[in-house]
């Protein structure tokens, strides 16, 4: 678990990171750093789009499959690395 | 052409010779000898304090439970997937820091619009004969609707004119500028307005007389869904503002009405018997005022402290604003326990002392206030000096002080969706909007609707639709102005800027 909390603690320190959630397969945050309601939103959220990403990854190139979703917005950026069963959000203010 | 050229000789030394006669040497290093120290510290002085976490909702709870199984076993895969992501995303963070790919890359998703316009000039016939004013505009909270209060802002005497409130629904076809969708007549002039948070039927109302009401616009019988009427709880002076103030029970409102008498109340409607119940009741008095540093006060004049504007702090439930005819600010508190100094009247809940702190007063009465929606600190103050001041709930003086107008100025409001604008509705007919972000003191954007004669009493922005700005005049029109986009959308440095600007120390 240590091991785990390390790296997520080396990810979070990263220059403008806001905020880091780990998801698990079923949708539910297991680690985050950001408060609960925020979180929760986050979570379905994201969860919902990267399943809509994959799908549409797959569907173009059934051998292909989803790495990294990336969300740019104007005040930060989201980014969901995903794999089978779990999704790693990293909210990120990139400075200007 | 040719010629003998005799070059030196090149030698090349040998290395292996070199390297089997090569010299050996040996080092060592020792480290220092390592110091140690012992110390001993003792707490001199313990304190004990404890805190009490409130009920949780459903989801959050879950989430909690989850989040607090610390000493479960690690789920499954965890930490491979960990392993194989770290790098890829941490690359990807530090790449992106650095990246300039998308400096001055501006999306609107809107069509851009430039220019600010009238969309509308809603009038109401028989309220302009008669030389009716705007009093108050109130947008509902669908933002499909405006609601208008006529009345007089001139009169100084008690006046029995009737007058009335029209609604105009703006998203439906058939709008006619000239004739409004509902009219409610009311016996007296209406001096404040202020439609429901939810529900898009309900409007509370302030009457010339003192009287509070809400009217009930899906009703087509009567519309008045509960009044005060005059009891000994209600206000004896015109109620200069009515506001919406959400209950301790979540999804109930209760309407706070505050009248030059120097009265705060706060009732709740019960509609069954078509009449307000007093919650709480607040009395201002000079005596209770706090003083602050700065202010100097000349006891004359009358004991009470007349109240002519409200403001309520979306950031803190229990903090409310009050300006008074005399041009004291105050902060009041709701849960305030200290009983007034008034002589009581019969009066079913007994009457509080409101007030906690104290601003700078200004030199005359102040009519408008309004707590910043995006910082919890913030809030302007106009009156008839013609200057907006801006406060921070934490300095008795002012932030920064502009000069809107050289007359009265009506009404101050911040925009809803840019943190650094906000508006102002002068004496002389026009309505500024300024921008905090830019330097020059001048307005950003100037609205004039009609003669320069009359003035702009009142204005209101649309929440929901946030480019829609009505504006009521003294000449008994209500302009609908479309604003431009660069008055709506909010950049990204704006709430920075704020902060900046409320950190700031007073001189």
């Amino acid at each position: 678990m240590a091991q785990v909390e390390e790296t997520l603690k080396r990810i979070e320190a990263s220059k403008g990171v806001i905020g880091t959630i780990l998801v698990n397969a079923e949708g539910i945050p297991i680690r985050t750093t950001l408060d609960n309601s925020t979180t929760v939103q986050y979570a379905e959220l994201l969860c919902q789009l990267s399943m809509l990403a994959r799908t549409t990854v797959r569907d173009i190139d059934p051998q292909n499959d989803l790495t990294f979703l990336r969300i740019r917005s104007k005040k930060h950026e989201i980014m969901v690395a995903l794999e089978n069963n779990y999704l790693l959000i990293v909210i990120q203010n990139p400075c200007e | 052409m040719f010629t003998d050229e005799v070059l030196d000789s090149v030698s090349v030394q040998s290395l292996w010779r070199k390297s089997q006669q090569a010299a050996q040497e040996s080092k060592g290093c020792q480290t220092r000898v390592v110091h140690s120290a012992e110390a001993v510290v003792q707490t001199v002085s313990t304190t004990i304090s404890s805190t009490q976490t409130e009920p949780q909702d459903q989801e959050t709870e879950q989430l909690l439970l989850l989040l607090q199984k610390r000493d479960e076993p690690e789920p499954p895969g965890l930490r491979d997937f960990l392993q194989r992501v770290e790098g890829l995303v941490i690359r990807e963070l530090v790449k992106n820091a650095k990246s300039h790919a998308f400096d001055g890359l501006l999306v609107n998703w809107e069509d851009y619009s430039q220019r600010v316009s009238c969309l509308h000039c809603l009038q109401h016939p028989s309220a302009q004969e008669r030389g009716l004013h705007v009093t108050s505009v109130s947008w509902s909270c669908t933002g499909s609707v405006i609601a208008c209060a006529y009345g007089r802002i001139d009169d100084g005497d008690w006046s029995t004119e009737r007058s009335c409130v029209c609604t105009w629904n703006l998203n439906r076809r058939g709008l006619h500028t000239k004739q409004a969708d509902l009219v409610i007549d009311v016996p007296t002039a209406v001096t404040a307005l202020c439609c429901h948070p939810n529900q898009p039927a309900l409007i509370a109302g302030g009457l010339y007389s003192g009287e509070v009401v809400v009217w009930d616009t899906s009703r087509t019988q009567d519309p008045i869904l509960a009044q005060t009427g005059m009891s000994a709880d209600s206000h004896r002076e015109p109620v200069y503002q009515v506001a919406w103030v959400p209950l301790q029970r979540k999804g109930e409102f209760g309407v706070l009405s505050a009248s030059s008498g120097g009265r705060v109340l706060l009732w709740t409607v019960d509609s069954d018997q078509g009449r307000f119940v007093l919650n709480a009741a607040y009395a201002l008095v000079r005596q209770q005022v706090p003083h602050s540093s700065s202010a100097r006060f000349k006891a004359c004049g009358s004991n009470t402290v007349g109240v002519t504007s409200l403001a309520l702090s979306p950031w803190d439930p229990d903090t409310f604003l009050v300006g008074s005819e005399g041009g004291l600010l105050l902060r009041c508190s709701f849960s305030s326990q200290t009983p007034a100094a008034v002589p009581s009247e019969g009066q079913s809940v007994t009457l509080r002392a409101p007030a906690v702190f104290s601003f700078r007063p200004r030199s005359g009465p102040v009519h408008s206030i309004h707590c910043s929606p995006f910082h919890r600190n913030l809030f302007v103050s106009a009156g008839t000096d013609g200057q907006v001041h801006l406060h921070s709930l934490l300095q008795p003086n002012p932030l920064v002080s502009l000069r809107v107008s050289d007359s009265y100025v009506f009404q101050v409001q911040w925009s809803p969706t840019r943190p650094l604008v906000f508006a102002a509705a002068t004496g002389q007919g026009e309505v500024q909007i300024f921008d905090l972000g830019r330097r020059s003191p001048k307005a950003a954007a100037t609205i004039v609707q009609g003669d320069a004669g009359q003035a702009a009493t009142c204005f209101d922005f649309n929440c929901q639709n946030p480019h829609l700005l009505a504006v009521g005049k003294t000449d008994g029109t209500v302009g609908i102005w479309q604003l431009s986009t660069d008055l709506t959308e909010q950049s990204s440095r704006e709430s920075s800027q704020l902060e900046q600007i409320a950190n700031q120390v007073a001189e």
